[in-house]
Formats: C-alpha cells, sequence, structure tokens
C-alpha cells in the first residue's frame, strides 16, 4: 500500500498550489482510510498529515476517537504524535477526553519518565474541570519524582490543573512552598514562576513565603528567576507595606549593578508600580553619591527612552507615565527628550509620548508644547498613505530557505545595550504617522487637555487660547467640531476678558465663505459655525455693530444644518440686528434714516426668503420643511422688521422708541454660566412632594398594535411582565446559539400585557371577520417554534397572572377625528 | 499572566506553527490569529516590536521570513517575551542545525515538540538551551530505535 508519508503531503501540498483544495480533499479521504486500518503506525502517520491540515484550518474533530487511539501506543513516537494531536485540536467539550482519563494515568505512573513527560505537556494543554478532578491527586504524587525534570514539569502542569479545578489548590500548595527549597535550580525556577502567578490573584496566601524569596532574591543570579520574583513582590507589596522598606536594599542593588535589560525594566517597574519609591531611605548610585531613589529611577529610565532601539523606547514611555502619575516633579526636566519622541515614526510610542508630554504642561511651556503639537499637525495636512515595503517580493522558495538567525544576534538578558534587530530592513517610503487620524484626534484631545486642565490653571493668555481653538478648526483634519465649539463658548462664557477678542474671531470664522458654504447638519464645522453665531450674538454689544454681521448670520445654506443650529443662527440674527438698530440711533439723522429703511428691507427679504425658500420651491413644501422652533423664530423676526418698517415710515428728527428699545428683549438679564451641579442645590421648597402622583395613574400608552377582538378568552395567553423576564434569558441564550433561528414576535415589543377588554375597546370596529380567525391561529402557530417554548407556554397559561395595573379605557382617534393641517 | 498565544506566520500570512495556552473556542481562535497577523505583517521595520491589541499586548520579531508572535497580558513584561522568543529560535537553530522555514514546516511536529519542552502553560518551564536539546536528544533516540525495530518488520 503506498499510504503518503508526512513529507509526501506536505510536499504535494507545495506542488499543488493551485488546485490546493482539491488535493486536500483527496489527502483527506485517504486518511480517513487509513485512521481505519488497525496498524498502530498507520493511523500515528494519518494522524500526523491530519494535525498538519488542522494547522491549516481544516477540521479534525471527526478523528477524536482515532487520536486517543494513538495516544494509547505503547510506542513512543506514536504516542507522541496522538497527544501533539490531542492538544491541537481537543478543545473544552471534546467527549473523548473521558476515554483519555485512564489513559493519561496510565502514562503518568509509566516508569519511562519520557511518557511522564509527555503526559504531563498533554494534560497542561487540554486538561477540563473533570480530568483536573480526576488526575489531580496523579500528578501531586509526581511532585516528589526522582527526576528534576519530571517535577518542574508536574509543578507547572499543576498550576494549569488548579485553574479548572480551584479546590485543589488547598493540597498544592504546601508542596509548592516546599518545592522552593528543592536542590535543583529549574524545579525552584517553576515554583516561583507559578507562585508569581497565583500571588497575582491572592497575594495574601503567599505573604509568609516573603523571607524565602528575599533569600532567592539576594542569593540568586538566574535573570529570568529573578524577574519573576521581582514581579511577585509588586503583588505582594500592596498588601505589606513593610516589605517596601526592605525590599528597597535589594532592588536598588540590582538597578545599579545589572547589565540586563529586561530585569532592569523589571526592577524600575515594579518600584514605580508598587509604590517603591514613595520610601524615603536615600541610595547610593554607581559613583557613590548619594541620591533619592526615586531619582534613581528616573535617572535609569532616562536611560530606556532616550536610546536608538525602538522597544526600548516604549517600554520607557510607558514606565515614565506611570512615574509621572507618582512623581511629576521627576519628569518635568525631561521635557526636550520627550518632545523628540513626539517625531518617533512609530505610533505607539507617539502615543504614549503625548501622554506624557500632555501631562508635564505647565505655565511655562504650555505655549511651547501646544504648538509643537500644533505644527506637527500643520505638517502633514495631506492624508494620503504612501505604500509600505515597495522593493521586489522575493521567491518565497528562497526566503523559506534562508537562515533564521543571523550570527550578529544577541541576547538582552545577558548583554546590555540595544538590542541588534535581524537584517533585512526594507527601504520603503515611511508614511507620515501624523496622517492617522487616530494621532491627530489624541493630538488635538492632548492640546485641549493640557489647556483647560484644573480650571485653567495653566493658561496665560487666553486671546492665544481662543486663537489656537479657531486654528485648530482649520487644521485638524479630524471631527472634532463638538469638542472645540465646546471649548470656544466655555472660554468665552466664563472669561469675561476674552469675549470681545472672541467675538472678532467669530466673525472672522463666519466671514469664511470656505467653511460656511459648503457646511451640512452633520458636517465637523457646522457645530463650530453654530456656536460662532451664538457668541457673536451674545455679545454682539462688545464690539462695534455692523450690518454686514446679519448677513453673514443669515447664511443662504441655512436649511442644511440641523434644527438647533438653525435657531441659534436666527436668534443671533435678530439679536445682531436689534443692537445694529440701538446703536444706530445713537446718532439719528437722515441719512441714518435712509440706511435704517434700506436695512430693514434687506433684512425683511432674507428672512422671508429662508422662510419661503428659494425660487421656484413648492411653498407649502418649504414652510412645512421648516423645523417648528426655527419656523416661529422666523416669523418674530419678520414682526420685527415689520415693526421697524412702521416705525419708521416718517422721517423724524429724534430715533423711533422702537429702535432705541428693541434690543432691550434679548438685554434683561446677563446669562451667566451655571454649573451642572446647580440644580441639585437648589432647595426643594416645603410642602411640595415630587414623587407622588399629581392625577390619576397614567396607563402604558406605549400601545402601538391593537389586535382584533379575540374570540372567546380563555385561548388568550396573557403574558405579563413576570413571565416575560423568565422566559428571556434562557431562551435567548438558547437562540443565540443556534444560527438559523429567526427572530420573532418575541422580539419585538411586548405590548400584551396591557391589553384592554373587550367591552373596553371603542368605537372603531374593524370588520376583520375571518381575517380575527387566521390570525389567531397564525398566533398560535408562531408560538411553540421550539418544544421548549410550548412547554414553558403551556406552563404558563394555568398559572394565575400576576394582577396587572388598573386598565384604563383608551381613547383612540380614529382618523376622522384628526385636525386638519392648515 | 504568562503568555496566551504563541504562532508562526510566514510573510505570505500562513501560518506554520500556533500553539495557545488559554482556552477559547475555536473561532474565536482562528479570529485572533487572522487580526494578529494582519497587524504584524503591516508593520514596517524600524518600529518596535511591541503592538497592543484589544486587552493584550503583541510582541513580536521577525526572522528572516518568519514572523514569531506571542501574545501576553497587558501587565507582563515586554522585554522578557521577547527574549524567550529569541531563545526559542536559538534552540531550534542548534536543533535543526542552521534552521530555516523549509525544516519548520517538514518537521512540525519537532518544532512543536520543542516549543512544550520550552514553554508550558504560558510559562518558561526551562531556560537552560543545553538541557532542552538533551531532552530532545533523548526522545529522539527512542523514536528511532523503536522505528528501527518496525523497520525490518516492514520488509
Amino acid at each position: 500500500m503506498f499510504e503518503k508519508t508526512l513529507t509526501d503531503l506536505i510536499q504535494g501540498l507545495r506542488a499543488n498550489k493551485r488546485n490546493e483544495s482539491e488535493y486536500i480533499g483527496k489527502s483527506l479521504e485517504e486518511i480517513q482510510n487509513e485512521v481505519q486500518l488497525s496498524d498502530m503506525h498507520y493511523k500515528s502517520v494519518a494522524i500526523d498529515k491530519l494535525n498538519y491540515l488542522h494547522m491549516l484550518g481544516y477540521d479534525m474533530n471527526w478523528a477524536n476517537f482515532n487520536v486517543v487511539e494513538v495516544m494509547s501506543s505503547a510506542k513512543f513516537g506514536e504516542k507522541r504524535s496522538g497527544y501533539l494531536a490531542a492538544t491541537q485540536s481537543f478543545n473544552q467539550d471534546t467527549d473523548v477526553l473521558m476515554l483519555a482519563t485512564n489513559l493519561i494515568r496510565k502514562d503518568l505512573s509509566s516508569s519511562n519518565f519520557m511518557e511522564v513527560s509527555i503526559a504531563l505537556d498533554g494534560l497542561a494543554q487540554i486538561a477540563t474541570a473533570e480530568l483536573a478532578m480526576d488526575l489531580f491527586d496523579d500528578v501531586l504524587a509526581i511532585l516528589d519524582h526522582s527526576r528534576p525534570y519530571i517535577r518542574k514539569k508536574a509543578i507547572v502542569c499543576l498550576y494549569k490543573m488548579t485553574l479548572k479545578h480551584p479546590e485543589g489548590l488547598h493540597d498544592f500548595v504546601p508542596q509548592l512552598k516546599e518545592r522552593l527549597d528543592d536542590p535543583d535550580p529549574s524545579v525552584v525556577s517553576s515554583a516561583v514562576s507559578v507562585i508569581c502567578e497565583l500571588a497575582h490573584t491572592n497575594p495574601r496566601n503567599y505573604l509568609p513565603l516573603a523571607p524565602k524569596l528575599y533569600h532567592l532574591l539576594n542569593s540568586s543570579n538566574n535573570n529570568w528567576m529573578l524577574i519573576k520574583i521581582v514581579k511577585l513582590f509588586a503583588s505582594l507589596t500592596p498588601i505589606e507595606p513593610r516589605l517596601a522598606k526592605k525590599l528597597h536594599g535589594p532592588l536598588s542593588n540590582l538597578i545599579c549593578t545589572t547589565t540586563a535589560m529586561s530585569l532592569l525594566y523589571e526592577c524600575i517597574n515594579t518600584a514605580v508600580v508598587g509604590d517603591i519609591i514613595s520610601v524615603p531611605l536615600p541610595v547610593t548610585d554607581s559613583i557613590g553619591r548619594e541620591i533619592d531613589f526615586a531619582e534613581l529611577c528616573a535617572h535609569k529610565l532616562e536611560v530606556f527612552y532616550d536610546s536608538s532601539d525602538h522597544n526600548l523606547r516604549y517600554v520607557g514611555l510607558v514606565t515614565l507615565a506611570e512615574l509621572q502619575v507618582r512623581r511629576p516633579d521627576l519628569v518635568v526636566n525631561q521635557y526636550e527628550t520627550i518632545l523628540r519622541c513626539l517625531d518617533d515614526p512609530d505610533m505607539g510610542i507617539r502615543m504614549r509620548a503625548l501622554q506624557v508630554v500632555s501631562g508635564m504642561a505647565t505655565r511655562k511651556n504650555l505655549t511651547q508644547i501646544a504648538k509643537r503639537l500644533m505644527s506637527q499637525l500643520i505638517l502633514s495636512h495631506t492624508i494620503a498613505l504612501k505604500p509600505g515595503n515597495t522593493d521586489g517580493e522575493p521567491d518565497e522558495g528562497e526566503l523559506e530557505s534562508s537562515p533564521l538567525i543571523d550570527p550578529s544576534g544577541v541576547s538582552l538578558v545577558s548583554a546590555k545595550g540595544s538590542f541588534t534587530t535581524p537584517k533585512k530592513a526594507a527601504n520603503s517610503s515611511e508614511p507620515n504617522p501624523a496622517d492617522s487620524p487616530e494621532y491627530r484626534l489624541a493630538a488635538v484631545e492632548a492640546i485641549l487637555d493640557m489647556c483647560s486642565r484644573q480650571s485653567y490653571a495653566n493658561m496665560t493668555n487666553f486671546e492665544w487660547y481662543v486663537a489656537v481653538l479657531v486654528d485648530l478648526v482649520y487644521i485638524a483634519g479630524v471631527d472634532v467640531g463638538h469638542l472645540l465649539s465646546q471649548r470656544l463658548l466655555d472660554a468665552t462664557v466664563r472669561v469675561r476678558q476674552v469675549r470681545e477678542y472672541s467675538v472678532r474671531m467669530m466673525r472672522r470664522l463666519l466671514s469664511d465663505s470656505q467653511l460656511t458654504e459648503y457646511v451640512t447638519g452633520d458636517s465637523p464645522n457646522a457645530a463650530v459655525l453654530s456656536t460662532a453665531a451664538y457668541i457673536l450674538g451674545e455679545y454682539c454689544a462688545l464690539v462695534p455693530a455692523s450690518c454686514d454681521d446679519i448677513g453673514l448670520l443669515l447664511l443662504p445654506s441655512l436649511r442644511r444644518l440641523t434644527s438647533d443650529q438653525q435657531a441659534t443662527f436666527v436668534l443671533a440674527a435678530m439679536k445682531v440686528y436689534t443692537n445694529w438698530l440701538q446703536d444706530v440711533s445713537g446718532y439719528w439723522n437722515d441719512e441714518i434714516w435712509e440706511l435704517v429703511r434700506s436695512t430693514n428691507t434687506t433684512t425683511m427679504d432674507s428672512v422671508t426668503s429662508l422662510f419661503f425658500g428659494q425660487e421656484g420651491d413648492d411653498l407649502d413644501m418649504a414652510v412645512a420643511e421648516l423645523p417648528l422652533q426655527v419656523e416661529s423664530l422666523l416669523r418674530h423676526f419678520i414682526e420685527i422688521t415689520k415693526a421697524v418698517s412702521v416705525a419708521t415710515s416718517n422721517m423724524s428728527a429724534s430715533e423711533p422708541l422702537l429702535c432705541r428699545e428693541l434690543h432691550s428683549l434679548f438685554t434683561m438679564y446677563e446669562l451667566n454660566p451655571v454649573s451642572a451641579a446647580a440644580q441639585g442645590k437648589v432647595p426643594v421648597p416645603e410642602g411640595l412632594d415630587l414623587e407622588s402622583w399629581i392625577g390619576d395613574e397614567i396607563p402604558d400608552t406605549s400601545l402601538k398594535v391593537i389586535p382584533p377582538p379575540p374570540p372567546p378568552p380563555t385561548q388568550r395567553h396573557v403574558r405579563t411582565a413576570v413571565d416575560d423576564t423568565r422566559t428571556s434569558g434562557s431562551r435567548k441564550a438558547d437562540r443565540k446559539n443556534q444560527p438559523f433561528y429567526l427572530e420573532d414576535a418575541a422580539d419585538r415589543p411586548r405590548n400584551m400585557g396591557k391589553l384592554p377588554d373587550v367591552e373596553d375597546i371603542p368605537v372603531m370596529q374593524l370588520d376583520l371577520g375571518d381575517l380575527a380567525m387566521s390570525q389567531t391561529k397564525s398566533r398560535k402557530s408562531d408560538k411553540p417554534k421550539k418544544k421548549k417554548k410550548s412547554k414553558s407556554s403551556k406552563r404558563y397559561k394555568k398559572r394565575t397572572p400576576e394582577p396587572s395595573p388598573p386598565i384604563v379605557p383608551v381613547d383612540i382617534v380614529g382618523d376622522e377625528d384628526m385636525p386638519d393641517i392648515p | 499572566m504568562g503568555i496566551k498565544y504563541i504562532f508562526l506566520v510566514s510573510r505570505q500570512g500562513k501560518l506554520r506553527l500556533v500553539k495557545w495556552y488559554v482556552t477559547l473556542p475555536q473561532k474565536e481562535k482562528t479570529k485572533i490569529v487572522k487580526e494578529v497577523s494582519q497587524l504584524v505583517l503591516a508593520r514596517r521595520p524600524k518600529l518596535c516590536n511591541f503592538i497592543e491589541h484589544k486587552d493584550t499586548k503583541v510582541v513580536y520579531r521577525k526572522y528572516a521570513s518568519l514572523y514569531f508572535v506571542a501574545g501576553i497580558d497587558l501587565d507582563d513584561n515586554e522585554l522578557i517575551t521577547l527574549e524567550i522568543i529569541h531563545r526559542f529560535v536559538e534552540v531550534l537553530d542548534r536543533y535543526f542545525g542552521n534552521v530555516c522555514e523549509l525544516d519548520l514546516i517538514f518537521n512540525f511536529q519537532k518544532a512543536y515538540f520543542v516549543l512544550d519542552e520550552m514553554i508550558m502553560a504560558g510559562e518558561l518551564q526551562e531556560s537552560s538551551k543545553k538541557t532542552v536539546l538533551r531532552v530532545m536528544a533523548q526522545q529522539d533516540e527512542t523514536e528511532a530505535a523503536e522505528n528501527a525495530e518496525r523497520g525490518w518488520g516492514d520488509i
């Protein structure tokens, strides 16, 4: 028989690149035949091949039983293949796992240590709760095995099993603690790793081990283990502050002396995160000076983020951000270096640097930082990204046979200095990461955050701030309109002195036709423009009035904005107009009278054109399209202009009273900003009960569907709220697992609970006749879509429904009764 | 804590080896592998080797045409993971003798066995290269002996 070996399969696959799926289909058939053979060798070869195909994405669950068969082979090689296949393809609910229990038990107690080892390996991967429970004691017994190799594996395997079978932890922990004294260093090392993991979730249990671990920390020079111990202490120090003092010594020693970057990183991280830097004892650093421990950490961190190796930079910045939270003073003088990191092509590094930079903003450097960030945004205003690696793709075969390691590879743990990345750096045209919208958004948010932190604690010049906000409107490149408009409003309203400047800037914004011409309700600039309009209207008294402003505000594209925005614009236009009138009334003469009349007419025209839409539009439609709020405002405006035209119909020597006083419509009270918590501070007056009902209880008017009057009430299925909650959970869960289940009536709003009685249904008699019968029939067939559902519905029929709230007859208005639209 | 998964992917996106140390449904696993390999394959050479992906950190390193990718928790030490990957590659190199991707394709089970010796349940269990190689040699001897016996029976 010519069964293909694994190598043949792989070679065949590579040869048949074009008709891969056929070839695989054929091979799968062959494999199916092979696994049925009685010879274990062929079976195991078949399983190997299947394993390979599984890695390519083909399911191999149909062969689970065969896999277990192969696992049970006496031959080591076959057993190994079986276990490998098991670890790759078994998951939590593979049913054949139960068969494997005894098999694994036999292997665990085998005299051949290699069998024991593969059994342990496999068990660690495929352990389920049942397997773990059954085999726990067996593995526990192996902890005393004569070979350290096995002991080490047993420890790690037990850890995995306790994750599935937590009760076993009880027996495991004392043994684990003993293993710390094991003569073999690798066993100790695994014990430490496992304790580190366990301590993460439950540090208190392992606190008594601290002295032993401390001893290990000082005595060992196995860097891998040291890292684990240091990490362990990071989870222990929060619950035992005295540990911090004790760790201070060895940690600082390690930090000063170690040459391994990863260990250094771990130590500094622990020191920062575990709050050991708050210990005030001084340390002697490498040149004999006495400095603060925190300063030492900061100093060493500099090596990281200042290095040219990107990995170290990233890692350094992460820890620096942590340090900044606790000791911002140490970070502030690293300003220059961090700013340089902002220019790094790597996105992750930039984002971290951004975080650190925005944290270190003070009064003095705020403008500098903001300028730097904005210049980044400006420089890369083009969004187009260029593609990466553009060198020609070498042949796949050639690539695959080139060695993975080139001899200059350096290991981190033993040597200082930067990690050399392997060769083959492609010369690609680098897209600028500032083009990415995430970065831009983050940068804009950082600028805003820096400026407005702690009620503008860092702000010295608000006019500059407003100018920055306006610039950001132009250069942001991402949708931050709402954010910017909010900040503009905030600054203008809360800071009196800047209002005048702000109004001027807003005027500038609104006169920029680029922004206003094509704006629509959801474009990013709309929010900014509407805020600009509001500010202009509210504080127009602060700047010399100009009748051009009115034109600015009554945009031709107004209708394309949302209703709130439109209302803002119209209201602002009214305020500006009346303000101008008032202003002009101050120096009344004949020319002014002419001016007022003509401006009034033009204003009236623009408003009415806004009201009635463009030429040629259907009048009714145009008016009907206007949001109600805007329509009423426009009507007001028209009335005002009419009043003004009446008042100025005759040329008079002095200004009409109307013109002078109109603006007081808007200036009765000055609007101050109100804090969000203000409402809560208003005391409830005596005798006012906010909890009791004012009138009769209002029934649930969420009725959307009134079913036709059903025949005998016994067949009706009153579903109350109680039923709903009980069934929704389990049924919904079932439904989710069934991909073919259609969303049915149960997911539509459940209004059935509040059905009015038959007699209460008012006037409208729907003449449905036989339609009613068929509807009830279809409703009944709808219900038992699944067997479970019908059972539950039957159950609920017998139960008495909970008393529902009193059903008030609902007066449903028929079509004839609807008021006519004028 | 600990490593959640390790996989090797070629530059063309073909998966060469995958090992999971957490239990997830099969669909989740394939989804994660696909997403992360896309992220990794799109990285330019000068960027740092750590990516943040949902709630895990992805540590990767490119060796010739193969990307070695490991997924770790947010509070794990990335530098040490990079070191673990490097160790693994060094052991593979010694084991196969100047290993290249082809070796890993044709002897994928051996690669798995080496990985199992070094990393179990997401933790490094053996950092000494010599020990790992010694154990692998022993296992291979046993297997060869078995096959030799068998070989005679075939004829």
